[in-house]
């Protein structure tokens, strides 16, 4: 049981497909996150799921049941938005409280107060039911409105980027809490974000959005170890995964891709993958080092563009011979700008993508 | 460029406004230097006096009790312009009918410069700040970064500028863009080797930007150092949670004269010698400890602890386990190549020198 999006579309009013003929699957019990940059699809097919706008074209099921035109009130699904909503006249308390006010079967007084008490103990909030959501901070009127939709207790729950106005410690704590608090809850959780963060910390499962299609969804370990295109290698990790051009050369009998002299990866086992000339290679940040931690690695000079400290980490952008490397050092060092250093790589570490369809081709080692 | 140094400040808005009686201070007892050429963030919450603090040292505001000092000189009294004082706002500050040239020459023409020395500074500033080909553009049709781009060229055309302030120039910029603003900044502050002081209530802008990081917190200073001061050795429980990602994990503990640091129904040893100097603050206290320098296994081990885990969150790099311990989550970094599953039962080690004792928020050893 779940939610099916079948072959959906939806036109902009000038024309243009703001989403193109999306397949989407998302089981009861899934944490399903839809990542993209701002304009890429997402909100409008969160929308479309929520009943708020119709497709053009195409089908939603929940459960089997075909829903593409039924209103958003005869859905039974909560939606949380990105800047809080709350009604400024009423508590903390009544706020919660409010779906089931309105609920078309009456609710005790009794359980009410039941359920407003459980989903605000559950979000951390119960020491402000009482004050108005304007007495309250930008992070506790959100926990308000996210109380509030499980308060409906609906199946599914959408939430269109309900991090993004709060600050960066808030964030991290809330990504920590809403996994906790929505896998103790059935249904499914459809969560749209631009921060890869998100994706990676949260759910059970991502969908890549770009330019109104969903170029990949699936686990979130399969997407980001197996990415199908240049987009989400790049887009689904932090930092970034570098791309590198290079090209294909044979020397002493072997094959490589070759980006400089010093950078280059044996792709000999590949042979009959790699038809083309050129190829782009991907390599995750982190699997980049500053020492040799195996003897299989090579080893590439490099000049520090800049260092800084995120997090805990250290996240280093360094020119190697005009090309730019991100590095993820998993500690707090300082480099100055134009100093120069050693980094290493190990070869079995890169993805191959093709530079025309930007398709995988290949991973230079199996598995992982 | 200046030595900035502000001696024993304090402001009160009350008394500002008259009301002399029972003043709330905005700032108190700020003393702090920053040297000539470095870069250094002002971090807190809002609310915690770090504005203030900016417009005292532009001068917007003059400070109820103490001394500014730039390069030994003492500039209390004067104007923020008196001051050759550089800023950079929130919402980029460009003319948009005048082109980009036009922008960054503006400083000098007010100042009755010549227009072939002017010509000559213009073109400079251009080529550091990656403008130059922009010069004819009317500002109002560039995209923020570059808006903000012309904002500091036209802060640092003045040859004499003292010092730059940038109170949370990143806020308006996609983010996207951001990384090459931030370049931009660290370069131009290295190579120029301006004074340059960012204002934030981001901690991940403060620490990508700063060598130096002052965290303020209710008009006080909490601690000033490198980020890796911050992170390693920090002087509060607030800084322990503000820096870093996730926070220090923070547990109420007691400790004996045996070295035994008995907290939520466990325990661990520390050395005596230790245990003997924290005695002389009392029995109680709070430790900290990070949660990357945990010692995280599934397998039982000495001298630690063992709970069940919670919550597995992947960062891609590595995996940030949330464990139980009793009634208390503790947070850990476990590899990305570990297998760990929420139930599992987990033992976690604290290596002593990476353990922090705080007394009252405030770190004791």
């Amino acid at each position: 049981m779940g939610i099916v999006v079948e072959n959906v579309t939806k036109l902009h009013q000038s024309g243009y497909a703001k989403l193109e003929n999306v397949n989407l699957e998302v089981n009861d019990g899934d944490f399903s996150v839809l990542l993209a940059p701002t304009g890429s699809g997402k909100t409008t097919l969160l929308r479309l799921l929520a009943g708020i706008e119709k497709p053009s074209s195409g089908k939603i099921y929940f459960d089997g049941v075909d829903v593409t035109r039924l209103s958003v009130q005869k859905r039974n699904i909560a939606m949380v938005y990105q800047q809080f909503v709350n009604y400024p006249s009423f508590t903390i308390y009544e706020n919660i409280a409010s779906p089931l006010r309105v609920a078309k079967t009456k609710v005790s007084e009794k359980e009410i107060d039941k359920q407003v008490r459980s989903n605000a103990d559950l979000l951390g909030i119960s020491h402000i039911l009482d004050h108005l959501p304007q007495e309250v901070s930008g992070g506790q009127q959100q926990r308000t409105a996210l109380a509030r939709a499980l308060c409906k207790g609906t199946k599914y729950v959408f939430l269109d980027e309900p991090l993004a106005n709060l600050d960066y410690k808030l964030r991290e704590e809330l990504r920590s809490e809403l996994k906790l608090i929505f896998r103790e809850k059935g249904g499914a959780l459809v969560y749209a974000t631009p921060e890869p963060v998100d994706a990676l910390g949260m759910a059970s499962h991502v969908g890549f959005m770009h330019e109104g299609k969903i170029l990949q969804y699936g686990p979130v370990k399969d997407v980001y170890h197996n990415p199908e295109f240049v987009e989400v290698g790049e887009y689904f990790s932090y930092p970034t995964m570098n791309i590198l051009e290079g090209h294909k050369v044979e020397e002493e009998g072997r094959l490589f891709i070759k980006v400089t002299d010093q950078f280059k990866v044996d792709v000999s086992h590949l042979h009959e993958t790699l038809k083309k000339d050129t190829y782009y290679l991907g390599i995750h940040a982190h699997m980049v080092t500053t020492n040799r931690e195996s003897d299989s690695m090579f080893e590439i000079d490099g000049t520090v563009q800049l260092s800084e400290a995120v997090g805990s980490d250290t996240e280093l952008h360094v020119d190697h011979r005009g090309k730019n490397i991100i590095v993820l050092m998993q500690e707090l060092v300082s480099y100055g700008i134009g100093e120069t250093m050693k980094l290493y790589l190990d070869p079995e570490r890169f993805y191959v993508f093709d530079t025309d369809t930007h398709k995988l081709c290949a991973k230079t080692v199996n598995g992982g | 460029m200046a030595t900035i140094q502000l001696k024993d400040i304090w402001h009160s808005y009350d008394i500002e406004e008259g009301k002399t009686e029972n003043p709330q201070y905005a700032v108190e007892d700020i003393n702090v230097t920053y040297e000539n050429g470095s870069a250094v963030a002002l971090l807190g919450p809002s609310g915690c006096g770090k504005t203030t603090l900016l417009k005292i040292i532009s001068g917007l505001t003059t400070p109820t009790k103490g001394q500014v000092l730039f390069d030994g000189k003492d500039v209390t009294e004067l104007s923020a312009k008196e001051r050759h004082i550089a800023q950079v706002f929130q919402f980029p500050v460009v003319y948009d009918s005048m082109n980009v040239y036009g922008n960054i020459a503006f400083p000098l023409a007010n100042d009755g410069v010549d227009s072939a020395t002017i010509r000559k500074r213009v073109y400079e500033v251009a080529e550091i700040m990656e403008i130059s080909s922009l010069l004819k553009v009317p500002a109002g049709k560039l995209n923020p970064a570059d808006k903000q781009k012309v904002s500091l060229g036209r802060g640092i055309v003045r040859p004499n500028t003292a010092a730059v302030l940038l109170d949370e120039p990143l806020t308006v910029i996609d983010p996207k863009a951001q990384w090459g603003l931030r370049r931009k900044l660290k370069q131009v502050q290295k190579e120029l080797n301006f004074t340059m002081i960012y204002v934030t209530h981001d901690q991940h802008e403060a620490l990508t930007f700063a060598e130096e990081v002052t965290v303020m917190q209710v008009g006080k200073i909490d601690q000033t150092g490198t980020p890796k001061d911050l992170h390693e050795d920090p002087q509060s429980t607030f800084i322990g949670y503000f820096i870093g990602s996730p926070g220090m994990n923070m547990m109420e503990c007691s400790v004996d004269e045996s070295g035994t640091v008995k907290f939520n129904g466990t325990s661990f040893n520390i050395s005596k010698k230790r245990a003997s100097s924290l005695l002389e603050h009392g029995d109680e206290f709070t430790f900290g400890i990070r949660p990357e320098y945990i010692k995280f296994g599934l397998e039982k081990s000495k001298n630690a602890v063992s709970g069940v885990v919670k919550l597995v969150e992947d960062t891609g790099a590595y995996k940030i386990v949330t464990t139980t311990l009793d009634t208390l989550d503790v947070k850990s970094r476990a590899p990305e190549t570990m297998e760990v599953n929420e139930g599992d039962v987990a033992w976690l080690s604290f290596p002593e020198e990476e353990v922090k004792f705080y007394k009252d928020g405030k770190k004791v050893i």
